[in-house]
């Protein structure tokens, strides 16, 4: 954490020592300056004196505090650049890292973990910078007290260590009520929250139709009741933890006085050294309980970090930067076979792909169907290398591809995947995906390809509008078509080798996918291409397709060849036809 | 922003809060009582301690009786120890009657929601105004909430007032003895001036403040803007579904750019530390150093006063104690509180423009004939509509009239008013034009709810609730246990219910339940046919609802679907046009109007019909293989 930090942002550690030299500074200035004055109003010391103790406490303490008020205005900026630039590493981390890291539990978990640490400004990546400088406060504070303290009574000394102990403790314990239960808080704080918020936003329609308000108020309240008992229960916990502290502070301070006023009687203390040291008490017990509450949340914070880095340093089955590099040179043609290739998720015990052997030949245009589940979306998958087979290989080339750098792999698809993620930026950055150099005209270019030149030139801002209106209000609100061409522009502008398309048309209306049919195969011109879809229509442009079951490729060939076969293919494409068909025949007798 | 924010008066803006007090504790006026009670007891106790300390100085630097010295000694640590149990008494009390107080607010809100007309839920002004509201809490803790701690602060703060006042008054009447030299402190304008200056400068503290206040309130909702987008760039790799997207199109490089630029917003080169170095850095400073030069002018008069002998050194710690926290403190704070208050009324005045939304849809009192035969018909006679807001029309004056028993499919490309057509049917919106009559009366007429049960929906964008199976099905804790099984096998679920360990009572998702399921696509599209099925409603309406099935499911949808529909009237949506096959009337929309209705037969053969079209495009490809 200080390594990055005298990386990146070097400031912090210094604020953090100076930030604890000053509070403990104006604390010893306010200490010290009641029992001064008093000190001289008592003596009746000359006027010009007094002025002038007045003045250097005033003097002293107006330094200390401006400096600290200057330094507290943007100190927490560069704490925020830090946590950013950390949650940007994740950030990095979480998108690059092997796919199939994303289905290890333990990696998941402490990512989310991580991830929590830098969320805000609470988290232990900023929020120890703080924790760091009240620790070192306290440690200089009760260091100077201490002082103070031992130079007029041990005793004293040991009675505030001794109760302050005995706070700590016991009210580590009973304010740990909720703590302890947190897990039962946790479940009813997450159910309030959940029906609380579940009557509004994109529930409108239903709730209006189904008359499902009452049920969901009634929800409501009974959350509300589970939630309000429990803060009940806790708080007689608390009342006990108040109470043994203020018998506590009742001994201690009885003893401070009964000793204090013994020594103003009997050892010749003022009454202004009374104050000063009975003042002292006070903080200085304060600090005790505090700096272990402060050393607990360090650890804690500490323990934050330490996951961060875990994160970061998360091992990566894939081979990148230390894989061989592969660069894609025009006119190059590239044969992707696999080769027995089976895969599994991890920690599953069902095979997803069994032993399935596949020459994918340049420029070959591929369909795969099947039923829902049947293993279509992680075939493609494994093709595009997001996952690696659990027996077989995958080659490019005659080259097993896990030997490559995986980033460089990826250049060489482009895909159209059935999740749609609109960046927030604008619709040049999200068809080039690119926020840094943008080629406008070929953005145009694909934009009028995927059928989306119209709704574009219908904006005020044109390319540059900006999209998702969950970050940017204002955002351009595309329709699920308009979004799903989108996609298919993306992919276009990326101009790759191998276009992966997984149900790009399932948003659109029976013309507008006729359309993108119609265009597929100038859109596929020169690349080798996959197509998923459920609507066995489209496998009609493909020179292959193939038959996806239960992991295995059950049928494969051109449509004829399935047809004529009358598997399970022609099977599917009779029931989905059949509307269809029965029309036919019924106009041609017409 | 800031000219808006000058146009709530003082007036207003006490009204303002007054009637969010009202509205959040309407109904938890016991909570506001503990609340005072709590705060009045914290603001005048400390008082209670500063006296008895001076007295105890006075003596020890006076008479230095053992006895008195013993009962002051009792009398402190005894008062502070009882003031401590009843504060606690107090915190407990309150703290457990006011759990829940937060959400009860946003419940407030979000009752709202579920309550207007579902015209206003759609209405891009309404979702401005919301976004306002809930960006200006978010980023400033402006709103309803903020209106609990401006309640606290001024309260106590007032009761804090009044208590240093009473401590403080003797500093400014003791007189200087004369022939100390200083008796012309003793004079009411010296005391007056001194009095006015205490103020004036515990008056440049909050008036700096709120300086910095509004410089940081203009840029709110660029602030706004840069958390939303650091939750979003920030977090871009967690995210399951653009997990695939940030690999195959190399994201995380896009993301960078976002966190790694030292000159956002809040990062160290950015606006807000460059306003903290430059003007706002120098105006806190100087805020502080008012704050101080205030405790050394305290000191200086206090001290000087005791000094000529007015009083004890006892009583000096008391008066600067008691000065301190009447300016520095109390009077301060009544100051910014107030200014506080009246920053939020402008936030409080979107609240209530947004709770004041009125209801505007007319509300019949017809009952609807809960017929036996299910004798119904619908008639759209000249309806048009606009969406609010909007320019141009969504539905063009369409007539359509369609009966009970019959199966009505509407067909028309993305954007042509299928779904317009549904949500006047259902009257979610009421038409701009003409009407819509149902057994021949204006469907205004009707009492809504009871309208809204003529109509089952299945929405494409349909929701289900992260609550028990059955609960979604019947939309209620108590229902009819049998009926929902029943509906939920036929609609085709029924195989997956049998696998539930805890069949209608399995929670799904995981976000009110960790132990929930999660239902595939089609699964949930069948969950949300069985609840429209409960419901048993003559009119079932079905949006796309084939959309995330394989063509096997597909199939058995479209068989079963006489058999679930049964003798009701079933609309269906669909760009899968093989489902118009099994309705009698297919209604084809286009642009707005309706273009075309008459059954498939009919529409198919008119060639120059957009049916045609739309068949076409879809049927080829099936066809060729029959030629």
């Amino acid at each position: 954490m200080c390594k990055l930090a005298r990386k990146y942002e070097r400031v912090i550690p210094f604020h953090c020592l100076l930030m604890a030299l000053l509070f403990v500074g104006q604390q010893l200035t306010e200490l010290y300056i009641a029992p001064t004055v008093l000190s001289a109003v008592e003596r009746h010391v000359p006027l010009p004196r007094l002025f002038l103790t007045i003045g250097g406490f005033t003097l002293l303490l107006l330094l200390l505090r401006t400096v600290s008020t200057y330094l507290n205005g943007f100190i927490g900026y560069h704490r925020i650049t830090l946590r950013m630039f950390i949650a940007g590493l994740l950030n990095r981390k979480g998108c690059d890292t092997s796919y199939v890291n994303r289905f290890d539990k333990k990696y998941m978990d402490l990512k989310q973990n991580a991830g929590s640490y830098v969320g805000s400004n609470s988290g232990a990546a900023e929020a120890i910078w703080n924790t760091l400088t009240v620790f070192l406060q306290y440690l200089l504070g009760i260091a100077a007290y201490a002082a103070i303290l031992a130079s007029v009574s041990l005793p004293i000394l040991l009675v505030i260590v001794a109760t302050a102990l005995v706070s700590f403790f016991t009210n580590r314990y009973l304010n740990a009520y909720e703590y302890r239960h947190r897990e039962e808080l946790a479940a009813i704080e997450r159910k309030l929250w959940y029906v609380q918020g579940a009557a509004s936003g994109d529930a409108a329609k239903d709730i209006r139709i189904f008359g499902l308000g009452n049920w969901l108020e009634e929800l409501y309240q009974n959350a509300l009741s589970a939630f309000r008992a429990f803060k009940i229960k806790s708080q007689k916990v608390y009342l006990l933890a108040n109470v043994i502290n203020l018998l506590l502070t009742f001994f201690r301070n009885g003893f401070a006085y009964a000793y204090l006023i013994h020594g103003v009687l009997e050892g010749g203390l003022s009454a202004s050294e009374f104050l000063l040291y009975f003042n002292t008490v006070g903080s200085a017990t304060w600090w005790i309980t505090d700096i272990l509450n402060t050393a607990g949340y360090l650890r804690t914070q500490s323990l934050g970090i330490s996951t961060i880095r875990e994160a970061l340093e998360y091992p990566e089955p894939f081979k990148f930067e230390d894989g061989r590099p592969l660069t894609h040179a025009e006119g190059q043609t590239y044969e992707l076979k696999l080769e027995n290739v089976s895969f599994r998720y991890p920690g599953t015990d069902r095979d997803v792909l069994k032993n399935i052997s596949l020459d994918f030949r340049p420029g070959e245009k591929l369909a795969v169907v099947g039923l829902n589940g049947a293993g279509k979306t992680t075939l493609v998958k494994v093709m595009t290398g997001l996952l690696d087979p659990t027996e077989g290989r995958v080659t490019l080339n005659g080259v097993d591809i896990r030997d490559y750098d995986r980033r460089d792999y990826y250049k060489l698809f482009s895909a159209v995947f059935q999740h749609f993620s609109l960046l927030p930026a604008s619709v040049a950055e999200n068809v080039a995906q690119d926020n840094e150099k943008i080629d406008e005209e070929r953005v145009k270019d694909c934009l009028g390809k995927a059928g989306l030149s119209e709704k574009i030139a219908s904006l005020p801002e044109g390319i540059h509008a900006k999209l998702n209106r969950h970050v940017y209000e204002d955002a351009t609100a595309l329709s699920g078509g308009e979004t799903q061409r989108l996609m298919l522009a993306r992919a276009l502008y990326k101009d790759a080798p191998f276009l992966m398309l997984d149900e790009p048309t399932a948003a659109l209306d029976p013309i507008a996918e006729s359309e993108i049919y119609e265009s597929y195969n100038e859109m596929t011109a020169g690349k080798s291409a996959v197509f998923i879809s459920h609507r066995l229509a489209s496998t009609r442009f493909c020179n292959r397709i193939l038959l996806l079951q239960e992991g295995v490729i059950a049928e494969e060939g051109s449509h004829r060849e399935l047809m004529a076969k009358g598997g399970i293919y022609a099977d599917l494409f009779a029931i989905q036809s059949k509307y269809y068909r029965e029309e036919d025949s019924h106009e041609q007798q017409a | 922003m800031n000219n808006k924010h000058d146009s709530v008066s003082a007036k207003e803006a006490l009204k303002l809060n007054l009637r969010a007090i009202r509205t959040i504790y309407a109904t938890r006026k016991k909570v506001l009582a503990l609340r005072l009670t709590k705060f009045a007891f914290a603001a005048l106790t400390p008082y209670v301690g500063i006296r008895l300390s001076a007295l105890l100085l006075d003596e020890l630097a006076g008479a230095r009786d053992p006895k008195v010295l013993t009962a002051l000694v009792l009398w402190i640590i005894g008062s502070a120890a009882g003031i401590t149990l009843i504060q606690s008494l107090l915190d407990r009390w309150h703290d457990g009657e006011q759990a829940g107080m937060y959400i009860h607010i946003d419940h407030i809100m979000s009752g709202k929601m579920a309550s207007m007309d579902y015209a206003d839920v759609e209405d891009t002004e309404t979702y401005k105004l919301l976004s306002v509201i809930n960006q200006s809490r978010q980023g400033g803790g402006w709103g309803l909430h903020h209106v609990t701690h401006n309640l606290n602060n001024l309260w106590s703060s007032l009761f804090s007032l009044g208590g240093g006042v009473a401590l403080t008054v003797t500093l400014f009447t003791t007189p200087v003895p004369e022939g100390s030299g200083l008796a012309f402190l003793n004079s009411p304008w010296v005391t007056a001036g001194v009095i006015l200056l205490f103020i004036a400068v515990s008056l440049a503290v909050p008036a700096m403040t709120a300086v910095c206040d509004r410089q940081r309130a203009k840029v709110v909702t660029r602030h706004n803007l840069s958390n939303r987008l650091f939750s979003y760039y920030g977090r871009y790799g967690d995210r399951e579904e653009t997990a695939v997207d940030a690999r195959i199109y190399d994201l995380g490089r896009f993301c960078d750019k976002y966190n790694f630029d030292k000159t956002n917003l809040f990062s160290s080169k950015g606006y807000f530390a460059k306003l903290n170095r430059g003007k706002l850095g120098f105006l806190s400073t100087l805020s502080a150093a008012a704050s101080v030069l205030f405790t050394g002018l305290v000191y200086l008069y206090v001290c000087v006063k005791g000094w000529s002998g007015a009083f004890g050194v006892g009583a000096v710690t008391q008066y600067v104690g008691a000065v301190t926290m009447l300016f520095a403190g109390s009077f301060r704070n009544i100051l910014s509180e107030l200014s506080d208050m009246k920053n939020n009324a402008y936030f409080l005045k979107l609240v209530f423009r947004f709770l004041d939304i009125p209801n505007r849809m007319y509300q019949g009192s017809l009952t609807v004939e809960k017929r036996r035969d299910r004798d119904y018909e619908i008639e759209f006679k000249n309806v048009s509509f606009k969406y609010p807001g909007a320019d141009t029309y969504a539905l063009k004056n369409v007539s359509l009239k369609f009966k009970v028993g019959q199966r009505l499919a509407v067909v028309g490309r993305n954007g042509s008013g299928k779904t317009t057509f549904i949500k006047l049917l259902c009257r979610l919106y009421d038409p701009t034009e003409g009407e819509i009559l149902l057994n021949g009366i204006d469907i205004r007429k009707y009492d809504y709810k009871d309208y809204m049960g003529v109509f089952s929906v299945v929405f494409q964008d349909f929701r289900l609730f992260s609550l028990p199976v059955g609960e979604n099905v019947a939309g209620k804790v108590d229902y009819h246990r049998a009926l929902a099984e029943s509906c939920i096998r036929d609609s085709g679920l029924g195989d997956r219910l049998d696998s539930l360990e805890q069949g209608l009572d399995t929670f799904l998702g995981k976000d009110y339940e960790t132990g929930g399921i999660d239902l595939s696509g089609g699964e949930k599209q069948k969950l949300a046919l069985a609840r429209a099925l409960y419901k048993n409603a003559p009119f079932i309406i079905l949006d796309e609802p084939t959309a995330a099935l394989d063509p096997v499911a597909e199939a058995e949808v479209y068989q079963s679907f006489d058999k679930i529909v049964g003798d009701k009237t079933a609309i269906y949506i669909s760009h899968r046009l093989s489902s118009c096959r099994f309705c009698d009337v297919v209604a084809v929309f286009d642009g707005g109007a309706l273009v075309q209705m008459g059954s498939h037969d009919d529409l198919v053969a008119d060639e120059n019909g957009q049916y045609h079209k739309l068949w076409h495009a879809q049927a080829q490809y099936y066809a060729e293989e029959q030629v």
